[in-house]
């Protein structure tokens, strides 16, 4: 079903879609196990959707969630599983056995108060793999054993809602990123806000708009720890169709200065978030977001000079992972099922929900055979 | 100054035939006074009391998800990340971003299987404020262009039709329709009075009154020889904002009730409900509320969860304030807006357009409280009953007012013209 050993050097510039596995709801999210042997992505009818990347047999459904699973993050030995949703739970998955099982739940992990859903919007794991790190609707980025689900800790401080949360290869900071553009550093051995960094061009809030909106949607460390990539959008014109344009931030983590402002390859057109960001071995940053008027594709900037390497066009994506070889990527993606927009446009036994699938997309030169076969 | 329209609009009934030119004239006479006491004046209270009919008319602009709110479905194919909540009717669920309003849902009534033609904003918008009628080849009147017509202006020194939103207001002579620019609404930006309202101390009365004399010479010389509709409007606006000078009091923050802008909520929507319930109180017959960017194509639901409480806390505060006070009686409230949003979820979490199943809410008076009307398939995407058409709402509106629209006509340049969609009626399931 895929190739797992990289037989090529790694170069976006020749990256070709590999694999594209298929759900009948759309997906949020998207995580390699640490193995590379599967997939997982979370739907928004709640399932968790894991796909072998060796067989082709039926993928595993793991229920458990009650709406939509909003970020997937595997402890580094790959025995865990930790998955949020948007009624602010957490569920610990034991992925040691032939199918996985739930190890344990937190339905309220992020709570709600009346008129003011807790959502879970962001996940992920400590480098020993002891902590998972949630956040979301109730600013508060809260802390789990990931053997246990037991709450261990929790930061706060963030002023609106936390989007991203990210852990710096070093093991000892994490970053969250708010509504505001505010990028927190937190020292996880004590506990304290280290620094802020200032990303507040991914917020934006005119005087005619009745919300908020923008945030930092995605974090991601370089593999060396040297730069922090933070995604959004900036210049948003409204707070009905919410058009900005794509960016990310990249910053030199030592200093917290700003080294780029990276733009979609189609420069000033406007379009959704980006939602999903990961650095390959090389330094090369790869990007998704949201995709309105065809103009947002799976970017890959050199973070050094900003440049596009090379931008392919698809639809919606809303995550991205990297698979442990390094030379794939996911990306859950929307794919129409019948027309979009606005009215019904057919019969109602025809109107059903739009598809999900996740992408993979392998980062060297297609081999000869795969030519001649595509 | 009085030169006859040059077109001739009444319809056929003896109690709407008292022109504004009268009412103006019983406008000066306005008595004064500050804050809630206003319901206690004898005059206003009895023309209120007299007429008992008053309309408050929340349009969200752009199209609130029923989904997100009156309809709910959770855990269905359509039904997005938020759940559903009970209500104060049983067995009757709201979503979970309307909590207070949950509260008060025997209050109100909810119809649920709206089911209209247009999917556009731009031929929507209009044709949903207009009642959607047969295409005459006129341009109907808004329908709070519509109710004044039709009820006659009430006697209390304040304009008739006054229209809250947000940006710049003035007088919305267009709104009117074939009616003539004077039926039109005196709009209040950001709900703020009309500039200049505060006459300046250096500025005496009898001044005043001796521009106001030239005004009157020079309209009256710039009249001869023109169509005269648009000089009556002209005349019309600036009489209005005349006589809201002398009720500086109802845009005076320091005469609210402690607390009020709390319960409220500061944001433009709690403020404009805010300022539509003291021009209530104080007795303007209608009183339009709008609030624009609803059309959430991109980022639905997180737009839906920071937009709807702006909503769920004036609304659930007005209908209380006005059953505290006895108003419900005798205002009727509408909620709504020029269509739904579609059960599918596009590419960017958003909704689009959808007027095929959509929810609008109704209370006050001649309405049923606590009743849900109509219904929607178990994915929210039909009517699963009777679907009721924008006419029928019309119907019901007027009917709540006591004007029969199946026997009331305009006439306009002597062509008859039905109020409301000839081939609908009235929703009979949701009157009292």
């Amino acid at each position: 079903m895929t190739v797992n050993a990289p037989a090529a050097p790694l170069d976006v510039t020749k990256a070709w879609l590999q694999t594209t596995l298929k759900h009948q709801r759309q997906l949020y999210c998207c995580a390699f196990s640490p193995d590379g042997h599967s997939i997982v992505a979370g739907a928004q009818d709640g399932t968790i959707v894991l796909w072998s990347l060796e067989e082709t047999a039926k993928p595993i459904l793991l229920e458990g969630h009650p709406t939509w699973v909003s970020r997937l993050a595997f402890t580094p030995d790959g025995k865990r599983l930790v998955s949020g949703d948007l009624h602010g739970g957490l569920i610990g998955w034991d992925m040691t056995a032939t199918s996985p099982q739930l190890a344990w739940k937190s339905p309220e992990a992020h709570p709600s108060v009346p008129g003011v859903p807790g959502w879970v919007r962001s996940v992920t794991i400590s480098t020993d793999g002891k902590t998972a790190f949630s956040a979301g609707s109730d600013r508060v980025v809260r802390l789990w054993s990931t053997a246990d689900g037991k709450s261990t800790g929790s930061f706060e401080g963030h002023p609106g809602d936390i989007f991203s949360v990210a852990v710096h290869p070093n093991g000892q900071s994490l970053v969250s990123g708010d509504i505001f553009g505010n990028v927190r550093h937190w020292d996880l051995s004590t506990g304290k806000l280290t620094r802020t960094l200032d990303c507040s061009v991914l917020h934006t809030r005119k005087e005619n708009f009745l919300a908020d909106v923008g945030g930092v949607r995605s974090l991601a460390f370089d593999q060396e720890g040297t730069r922090l990539a933070c995604g959004g959008m900036t210049d948003i014109k409204s707070n009905a169709f919410c058009p900005g344009m794509p960016a990310v931030l990249v910053f030199e983590w030592k200093t917290g200065k700003q080294q780029q402002l990276l733009r979609a390859s189609k420069g000033k057109a406007d379009d959704g978030p980006i939602q999903g960001l990961r650095f390959l071995e090389d330094g090369t940053l790869a990007g998704k977001g949201e995709r309105l008027h065809a103009t947002c594709s799976l970017e890959f900037w050199n973070p050094e000079d900003g440049k596009v390497l090379k931008a392919i066009e698809l639809s919606s994506g809303y995550d991205l992972d990297l698979h442990p070889d390094g030379r794939q990527l996911g990306v859950p993606v929307w794919v129409a099922n019948g027309r979009a927009g606005n009215g019904r446009h057919t019969e109602r036994d025809k109107y059903l929900p739009h598809f999900g699938h996740v992408q993979i997309y392998r980062l060297d030169e297609k081999p000869a055979d795969e030519k001649k076969a595509s | 100054m009085s030169a006859p329209l040059s077109n001739v609009h009444a319809c056929q009934t003896p109690e709407h035939d008292v022109s504004r030119r009268q009412v103006l004239g019983a406008l000066a006479g306005g008595a004064t006074g500050i804050g809630l006491s206003r319901l206690m004046d004898p005059v206003v209270a009895a023309e209120i009391k007299r007429q008992q009919k008053q309309v408050l008319f929340i349009w969200l602009d752009g199209g609130i998800s029923q989904l997100e709110t009156w309809d709910p479905k959770p855990g269905t194919d359509f039904g997005g990340p938020f759940r559903s909540i009970p209500t104060a009717l049983p067995g009757v669920s709201f979503g979970e971003l309307v909590p207070r309003t949950a509260k008060i849902a025997d209050k109100l009534t909810v119809i649920r299987s709206m089911s209209t033609k247009d999917e556009n904003h731009s031929s929507g918008v209009p044709r949903v404020q207009r009642g959607d009628p047969k295409n005459r080849g006129v341009t109907y009147p808004f329908l709070g262009s519509a109710v004044t017509k039709l009820l006659g202006a009430p006697s209390n020194g304040l304009p008739p039709y006054m229209h809250i939103k947000p940006g710049r207001g003035g007088f919305m002579w267009k709104d009117a329709g074939f009616l003539g620019p004077k039926y039109g609404a005196l709009g209040l930006g950001d709900g703020k009075p009309p500039i200049h309202i505060n006459r300046p101390a250096s500025l005496s009365q009898q001044r005043v009154a001796r521009r106001d004399a030239l005004r009157k010479k020079a309209n009256s010389r710039f009249r001869q020889g023109r169509l005269d509709k648009f000089v009556t409007a002209y005349d019309y606006s600036y009489e209005m904002a005349r006589q809201l000078t002398r009720r500086q009091d109802l845009f005076d923050p320091g005469t609210l009730p402690a607390g009020d802008s709390e319960r409220y909520g500061r944001h433009p929507l709690g403020r404009h409900l805010l300022q539509a319930r003291r021009l209530l109180e104080a007795g303007v017959q209608f009183v339009k509320v709008t609030s624009y960017h609803w059309d959430t194509h991109g980022d639905n639901f997180n737009m839906h969860r920071e937009m709807v409480p702006q909503v769920d806390q004036p609304f659930a505060a007005l209908i209380n304030d006005l059953e505290t006070r006895g108003m419900l009686d005798h205002v009727l409230v509408v909620l709504m807006s020029e269509f739904g949003r579609t059960p599918k979820i596009n590419s960017r979490c958003g909704r689009d357009h959808w007027p095929e199943a959509w929810s609008v809410m109704l209370a006050g008076r001649g309405i049923k409280r606590g009743y849900i009307a109509g219904g929607t398939t178990d994915n929210g995407a039909w009517c699963q009953e009777t679907e009721y058409d924008i006419g029928h709402l019309f119907h019901t509106i007027f009917h709540c007012l006591g004007v029969d629209a199946l026997n009331t006509q305009y006439v306009n340049n002597g062509q008859p013209l039905p109020i409301a969609h000839e081939e609908m009626g009235v929703i009979q399931e949701v009157l009292a």
